[in-house]
This record gives structure tokens, C-alpha cells and sequence, in this order.
């Protein structure tokens, strides 16, 4: 009975640390690190605040979080909860809104069309499957390629297409993109220390969403109960040796 | 009650965190020894390498202007300090200044510097007391400044080459 007693005020503990330090802190790690670019020239850091349409898209994400049961938001916020948990589960969702609008712009092209042809997918995906019927594994898997994909388009194909130090193929290739398109799918070249912030940022982001799916399909709350099982085992050894 | 103190704690520290992400994009720092620059501007610790001030202050005696800029900047790498900025200024506005005509980009810089020194003055308006130099306020610098970057039919006055540097 003790035992099991510790079991629960140990794995209550771990929730609680999990919700309210290592998630919003996960989470705003990748809102430092989503907006993160390294110059070619003098590597100096570049910041891009998050454009409008990661906004808009992270709005889209986190519907489709709350449709796929990824956040259940009645076991994150509710009137039975204190206060105090309350605002730290508030404060982690937002804190994995910024996150995911930072993700997104971790993916997306900076300018040009490139950015709005993604920007478009991104936002064709996320309205479509508004609609489609998913459970929390399939949507963290369905994202995953989502983000992958346009990691691999943007940090390997495009920055190996414009990369300066790139071989005389790659350069005619570049530049027969850039005649083709008029100059349209013009893209910034970053040093290849973004490609590996970007890779981090986005692993991180996808390990904190299955973190969530993890906590939030055990009970979140159940330590709130357990807490008071020490006391009543007290309570008997004491009227044991009275 | 250890939960609690898990929650409190949770919620301050990446509070903390998240201010520090909101500064991170508004100041924009180039490199982790500006990131450091600005937080010791921030925490109020922030001071001008003093050896470096006073070796560029010697070049700006010596009418080296270029040397004793790149000096100023050494020793006020965040251009937080007001001073060395109005200096920096001055240093623009001695180089550029000629009998004949100005060297109006090296005003536009140099004004550019003047704006950022006002803005940095603490308390009022900044003035610098120094007997070497002949303008002591930023604003007559800034004025000084301005009028060189002025086109008008006063350029054309040949008793313009009577006028003497400040």
C-alpha cells in the first residue's frame, strides 16, 4: 500500500514537473530558436519574428490539436482545478502556440514565392484535415511528415540550389530556377548552421507534442487525490498507537 | 504543497524565460558577446572600456578620425553610452567638414550618431565639457550636423571658404 502510495506521489510529481516546467520550457526554446537564422557572410545571428500567416496557421494547428484530441482542453482548464494549476496549464498553451507559429516559421522559405507557395500547402493541409477524422498518434505522425517534408525542401534542396560554396551545376541549376521563375523564387542564402537550428528546433517541437499526447492520456489530475493518501496512512499508524 | 511550489516555481522561471525571448527579438544582438553587452545594459552594469575611450579620444586629438572611431566603437560595443557616441559624432562631422564643400555622407553617419547620443542621454539635454572642442552640446552638433546635409543656394556663396571648423 505504501508502495503504491509513492508509485502515485512520484509519477504525480513527474506530471506536475512535465506541465509545468519542462513543456512551456520546451516549448519557448522553440520560439527562440523558430526564428533563428546564421548570416553566410560574418555568421551573425538574424531573428525573423514570426510573419502573420504562422499566426494564422498555429491557429489552424492547435484546432486541429483540440479535433484530434491531442489537447483535451477540459483535462488542461476546468472550473475544478485551482486557480494556480489553471494558469500554469493556460500559460503552457500558449506557450505551445508561439511554439508551433515558430515551427512554422522554422520551416517556411523567408521571401518570395517560395514562401507563399508553402505558406499555401501548409494551409491547404491544415484546412483539409479540419475535416478528416484523426486520433492524437495519427496527427503527431501526419505532422512529423508535414514538418519533415518541408524541412527537407527548404534546408536541402533550396539552400543546396542557392548555396554560393555549390558546385558549377548547382549554380547554372540556381540560376536557370531563378530565369525560369523571373526571379520570383528568390530565397535568402543562410549559413549551413540554420539547417542544423531549424533540424533541432522542429525535433524538439514534435518531442514536446508527444510529450502532451504521453501526459494527457493518463489522468491529468489524478495527483491532486493522491496527495492525500500519506496523510490518511498517518493518520492510521497514529490511532494504531494510540 | 510540493506541487504547488513545482507550479509556482514552473511559472516564474519560464516567465523569466519568455521576457528574455521577447528582449532577445527586440534587441535583435548579432553575436553571443552582444547578447552579454546588451544584458549588462539592461542590468544596469554596462560600462565603457575606459583605456580604449581615452586611446581613441588621443587619435581624435591627433586629427586621426577614422582610427579614433574604430577605437569608440571598441570601447562602447553595445553604443550604449551616450558620450562616446556624441565623440563619434564629432569624429564624423571633423572628417567630413571641408573649406569648400562637405562630405555629406560621412554627416548623414555622423548625424545618425548625434540622434542615437540624444537619445541615449539619461537626463536632458547632453553636453560634453571638453576645452578641445568648440561645440559642447549635441544639439549644436546635431544642428552643425544638419545644416551640412542641406542643399541650398547658400552653397554657392564663395565666402564659404572664410568659415572655419568648430
Amino acid at each position: 500500500m505504501a508502495q503504491m502510495v509513492l508509485l502515485t506521489d512520484n509519477r504525480s510529481r513527474n506530471r506536475a514537473l512535465v506541465s509545468f516546467i519542462v513543456l512551456p520550457m520546451l516549448f519557448l526554446t522553440v520560439a527562440l530558436l523558430g526564428g533563428l537564422r546564421v548570416n553566410t557572410q560574418d555568421h551573425a545571428f538574424i531573428f525573423i519574428a514570426p510573419p502573420l500567416i504562422t499566426l494564422v496557421l498555429a491557429v489552424l494547428l492547435i484546432l486541429l490539436f483540440a479535433r484530434g484530441r491531442l489537447i483535451e482542453l477540459q483535462t488542461w482548464v476546468s472550473s475544478s482545478y485551482t486557480p494556480l494549476t489553471n494558469i500554469g496549464h493556460s500559460w503552457m498553451l500558449l506557450t505551445l502556440f508561439f511554439a508551433s507559429a515558430q515551427a512554422f516559421n522554422s520551416a517556411l522559405p523567408e521571401r518570395g514565392l517560395l514562401h507563399w507557395l508553402f505558406s499555401f500547402f501548409f494551409l491547404w493541409t491544415l484546412w483539409n484535415n479540419q475535416f478528416s477524422s484523426f486520433d492524437a498518434r495519427r496527427l503527431l505522425r501526419s505532422l512529423a511528415a508535414l514538418f519533415g517534408t518541408a524541412f527537407v525542401l527548404k534546408h536541402l534542396l533550396l539552400a543546396s540550389l542557392y548555396a554560393q560554396e555549390g558546385g558549377w551545376l548547382q549554380r547554372v541549376a540556381g540560376a536557370l530556377l531563378q530565369g525560369v521563375s523571373l526571379g520570383t523564387l528568390d530565397a535568402p542564402a543562410f549559413a549551413p548552421a540554420t539547417g542544423y537550428i531549424s533540424f533541432f528546433t522542429l525535433v524538439l517541437y514534435i518531442g514536446g507534442l508527444l510529450m502532451i499526447t504521453f501526459s494527457t492520456h493518463e489522468d491529468l489530475m489524478k495527483p491532486e487525490i493522491t496527495q492525500i493518501a500519506p496523510v490518511t496512512h498517518r493518520d492510521q499508524d497514529r490511532s494504531q498507537t494510540v | 504543497m510540493q506541487h504547488k511550489s513545482i507550479k509556482v516555481t514552473g511559472l516564474v522561471v519560464t516567465a523569466i524565460y519568455a521576457a528574455f525571448i521577447i528582449w532577445v527579438y527586440a534587441t535583435e544582438p548579432r553575436t553571443f558577446r552582444e547578447v552579454a553587452n546588451s544584458a549588462s545594459v539592461a542590468a544596469g552594469s554596462y560600462q565603457v572600456d575606459q583605456e580604449k575611450f581615452n586611446a581613441a579620444l588621443a587619435l581624435f586629438r591627433q586629427e586621426q578620425f577614422r582610427a579614433a572611431r574604430e577605437q569608440w566603437q571598441q570601447a562602447d560595443p553595445a553604443q550604449s553610452d551616450a558620450r562616446t557616441q556624441f565623440y563619434l559624432a564629432y569624429a564624423f562631422y571633423r572628417e567630413g567638414w571641408g573649406r569648400v564643400y562637405y562630405d555629406r555622407d560621412l554627416f548623414k553617419q555622423g548625424l545618425d550618431k548625434v540622434n542615437h547620443a540624444i537619445e541615449l542621454a539619461p537626463q536632458g539635454p547632453l553636453t560634453v565639457d571638453d576645452p578641445n572642442l568648440q561645440m559642447h552640446s549635441a544639439a549644436e552638433l546635431k544642428a552643425e550636423l544638419e545644416q551640412g546635409t542641406e542643399r541650398g543656394w547658400s552653397d554657392l556663396n564663395p565666402l564659404k571658404v572664410l568659415r572655419t571648423r568648430k
